[in-house]
Order: C-alpha cells, then sequence, then structure tokens
C-alpha cells in the first residue's frame, strides 16, 4: 500500500566489514560504474532472474540515486542491503527471496 | 545590478544544495512510476509545484513579482514536451538533473549539457523556417497565465488547486488503503461507505504522514552536522525549491533553466567568434534585441551547478565518474533532443512542469503532458525486457 510515510526508506547500511564479507560469497556480482539510472534497475531485475532464491546479487555504483531506486525497483524479489563507502561508490545487495 | 546578481548567486546556491541533497529528479519522479509504481520523487514534485503555486499566487496578488512567461499556447507544447521527454529519459537526468549532476561529477552529463547546446544551436539555424512551418500552424492562442484572466483572487485560486490537488491525493490514498482489505468488504452498502470515506481516510494518513515527517525533521535537527551528510527526503527538497522560487519570482522572474542555456549557447558562440545576434532566435527572442551578453537568469543557473557541488563534495558523493562507452549515445542522442525538444515546446520540465504550472500557464499544461507523455513511451522502451507496472 503507498503511503505518504514511505517517501524515504533507504535500505539499512552495511558496515565495512559485513560487506567485505557478503561480497565474497556474492552469487552474481554487477560492475554498474558510470551507469545511470535506470540501466541499473533493469540489469538489477535482469540479474535475479538469473538467480535462485537466497542467492546474493552484488552490484557496485557510483550513481548514488541508484543506492534508493534498484531496491525500490526490485520491490519483494530481494531484501536489499546498502554500504557506502564515503568516498561516492556504492555497493547495493540483493538477497533473492 | 549588484544586488541581482547576488540574488541570483543565493537562488542557484539554494536550488543547487536542495537538488542534489533530495535527489530531486523529475526523470524519476515519472519513469519510476511508470516502471514500477515508485511514487516517493513524483509526492516531492508535487508538492514542490503545489507549494510554489499558493505562495506565487499571494505574491502575485499583492503585487511583489516581476511577470509570468506565458509562451503562445498550441500543440508545439505537445509535441516539443514529448520530444524533451524522450530525451531526459534517454539521457537519464532532466534539464535541472543534468545541471545538479553535472556539479556532482559526471562527465557524462557534461557531455549531455554540450549536446544540449548542439541542439539549441541547430534549433537557432532551424528557427526562420520552423518558424513558418512549425510554430505558426500549430499555435492557437496568445500565451496566458489563469492568474490574470479569472476575477477570483491569486492566492484563492492557488490554495482552491492545491486543496483540490491534495483531496484527489488523499482519496487515492484511501482508496488504496481500503481495497488493500477486501475481506472488510462484505457487501454493497460498506464498498459505498468506503468511497465515501475514503478522502477522510485519505486526509487522515496524509496527516499522519505529515506529522511522521515534521518528528523527522524535527530529529534531524538534533544533529544538523551529521544530518546534513545524509541524503535528504525530497519533501525536504520540495520546501527549500519553493523558497528559493519565491525569491526569484518576487526578485526577477519565473524558474527556468533551458532558456538560460539557450542564451549561454549563443553568449559562448558569440565569445568564439560566431556572430550569435545576427540570428534571429538569440538576436530578437531569446536576448530581446538587448545584446548578447550574460543575463542574470545565465548566472543563477551557473550557480545550481556550484550549489550541486558543495553539496555534493560536502556529502562525500563528489567525484569524477567516467561514463561506460556504451553509455555515450544516451548522452549525445538525449541531450540533443533536451535541446531541440525545448525549444521546441518550448520550455523544460523546470519551466513547463514545475514553474508553468505553479503560474498556472495554459501553455504548461499542455507541454507538460507531452513531456510526460514522452517519459512514459520511453520508459516502456527501456523496460521492454523486464516489463512496467503502468
Amino acid at each position: 500500500m503507498p503511503s505518504i510515510d514511505d517517501v524515504t526508506n533507504a535500505p539499512d547500511e552495511l558496515s565495512d566489514d559485513e560487506a567485505d564479507d557478503l561480497l565474497e560469497e556474492a552469487d552474481l556480482v554487477q560492475d554498474m560504474m558510470g551507469e545511470m539510472c535506470p540501466y541499473p534497475q533493469v540489469e538489477a531485475k535482469k540479474g535475479l532472474k538469473k538467480l535462485e532464491s537466497g542467492d546474493l546479487l552484488v552490484q557496485e555504483t557510483d550513481h548514488v540515486p541508484c543506492t534508493e531506486n534498484v531496491p525500490q525497483a526490485v520491490g519483494d524479489d530481494a531484501d536489499a542491503r546498502v554500504w557506502r563507502s564515503g568516498d561516492a561508490t556504492y555497493r547495493i545487495y540483493l538477497r533473492k527471496r | 545590478m549588484v544586488p541581482t546578481l547576488l540574488i541570483a548567486a543565493i537562488v542557484g546556491l539554494a536550488l543547487g544544495v536542495f537538488l542534489q541533497k533530495g535527489r530531486f529528479c523529475f526523470v524519476n519522479a515519472f519513469r519510476d512510476f511508470f516502471a514500477y509504481k515508485d511514487s516517493r520523487v513524483t509526492k516531492g514534485v508535487l508538492a514542490a509545484t503545489l507549494l510554489t503555486m499558493v505562495f506565487w499566487g499571494i505574491a502575485y496578488q499583492f503585487g511583489y513579482y516581476q511577470g509570468f512567461w506565458t509562451p503562445e499556447w498550441g500543440l508545439t507544447g505537445l509535441v516539443g514536451g514529448f520530444i524533451f521527454g524522450v530525451g531526459m529519459t534517454y539521457a537519464g537526468g532532466c534539464a535541472s538533473g543534468t545541471l545538479y549532476r553535472a556539479g556532482e561529477g559526471y562527465l557524462q552529463f557534461w557531455l549531455t549539457l554540450l549536446f544540449m547546446g548542439v541542439g539549441y544551436a541547430a534549433f537557432t539555424v532551424a528557427f526562420p523556417t520552423l518558424e513558418s512551418a512549425y510554430f505558426e500552424p500549430l499555435t492557437f492562442g496568445d500565451g496566458v497565465s489563469l492568474f490574470a484572466v479569472t476575477s477570483i483572487p491569486a492566492s484563492l485560486l492557488a490554495l482552491a488547486i492545491a486543496g483540490g490537488g491534495v483531496l484527489v491525493y488523499a482519496t487515492l490514498l484511501g482508496r488504496s488503503a481500503t481495497t488493500a482489505t477486501p475481506e472488510e468488504r462484505s457487501n454493497a452498502a460498506s464498498v459505498q461507505l468506503t468511497v465515501l470515506l475514503a478522502p477522510i481516510a485519505g486526509l487522515r494518513q496524509f496527516a499522519r504522514g505529515t506529522i511522521e515527517y515534521v518528528r523527522g525533521l524535527a530529529r534531524a535537527w538534533r544533529d544538523p552536522l551529521a544530518a546534513s551528510k545524509r541524503p535528504w527526503d525530497p519533501r525536504t527538497a520540495a520546501l527549500g525549491i519553493t523558497g528559493a522560487a519565491v525569491l526569484w519570482f518576487t526578485q526577477v522572474s519565473i524558474v527556468g533553466v533551458t532558456g538560460p542555456e539557450a542564451r549561454w549557447t549563443g553568449y559562448l558562440l558569440s565569445q568564439a567568434g560566431v556572430e550569435a545576434e545576427s540570428y534571429e532566435y538569440w538576436g530578437s527572442v531569446l536576448f530581446q534585441g538587448q545584446g548578447v551578453d550574460v543575463t542574470t537568469d545565465m548566472v543563477m543557473i551557473g550557480f545550481v551547478i556550484v550549489g550541486a557541488f558543495l553539496a555534493a563534495f560536502w556529502s562525500g558523493d563528489f567525484s569524477v565518474r567516467v561514463p561506460k562507452r556504451r553509455r555515450l549515445p544516451n548522452a549525445v542522442g538525449g541531450g540533443l533532443l533536451m535541446g531541440a525538444g525545448s525549444r521546441l515546446a518550448p520550455g523544460c520540465n523546470i519551466g513547463n512542469i514545475y514553474s508553468g504550472i505553479a503560474e498556472l500557464s495554459v501553455h504548461s499544461f499542455i507541454a507538460a503532458v507531452g513531456i510526460v507523455a514522452g517519459v512514459y513511451v520511453m520508459t516502456h522502451w527501456i523496460y521492454r525486457e523486464v516489463g512496467c507496472a503502468i
């Protein structure tokens, strides 16, 4: 149900250590550096189609809006978490449901 | 001249900061709504437009304003707006988005800006032909703002429209809340009741959401330094943009982006030795026979890039981002379509959707429909392999 309350629902953030550990177990890593919206959204949806339930998809991006838009775009297909390097690069972790 | 330039700097910086912090992107607002019904940014855009409409209405009624921008209306808005909408979706950034992302260090959007400039220049060269072949047959009436033609006081008119907008939104909100629980709708009478109660349920939800938002804002104030580095709610951006737009409206004009950009193109080409003034579009339309020189609005949009840079740098979001080679067609093609489309309409997402609707310009209602239709078509094309929700 859409509500004005959900205007900001950025996904939970990962610590540096968690982010590195999870990256090692990723089943699919997509390099989205230099890519604009909506291509990372489209690629995330395509990537998730190839994966099994419980698999982990990681996108590496330098496009800030993706950290909010990609998790929104995949919706209920995956649980999303984000890692911010603090230096304009980000990783989006999508665990397929 | 100095105070006006100071205002241009303040307004430009403020717009840059709020656009960057709120990720206030018109492509995102419509594209993501069509693609997967994500309306977070759409709400921010609507809030900014309606709030600005109310404050501009009040300023206009009491005479604190410098003038409207009301191009002649007709199908030009629909055609040009459509081309612009396709262009901004393909480029991945609207006219305002391209500016603030240029400030965030995206080389791709500097390239988009460059090709928007090529679009403006190509349009200028073709202008004499376009005037007889395109503008004359497709233009039906003089440009007008509804504020100027009704006998209703402007502030009341703006409040009524904004109130109507909120009510429609609340009804949709209330309806989606009631349709989410079909088991409760056991008979026809209760269905009718929930339909009648939808606006009330929606308004209560709207009020709850607003209170929640204000609480969040108050919480953020407890640690302003940390909050200033976090991404901001699009509604916060909407409030800030409204403030800047009201200052601009009372002191200079309505907020526009592609008009000043087209002037920048003429000015820069004239510095490079092109006789920009001899072209009818630059000489007599854009610079209105006053000579090709830097104008206040050109300074203002320059400061949008500076403001976005400062905000991004402060937040750790600034970096020089090199685009992938396969995205170059997006910057080139999208930029050309945005440049040409914004002249054919005339006006971009800011001039027509944000400012144009806030000043109730008849032309802008038509152009806004064209732009949104362009985004709709292009979103379906980009999402063709994974499907759109709407």
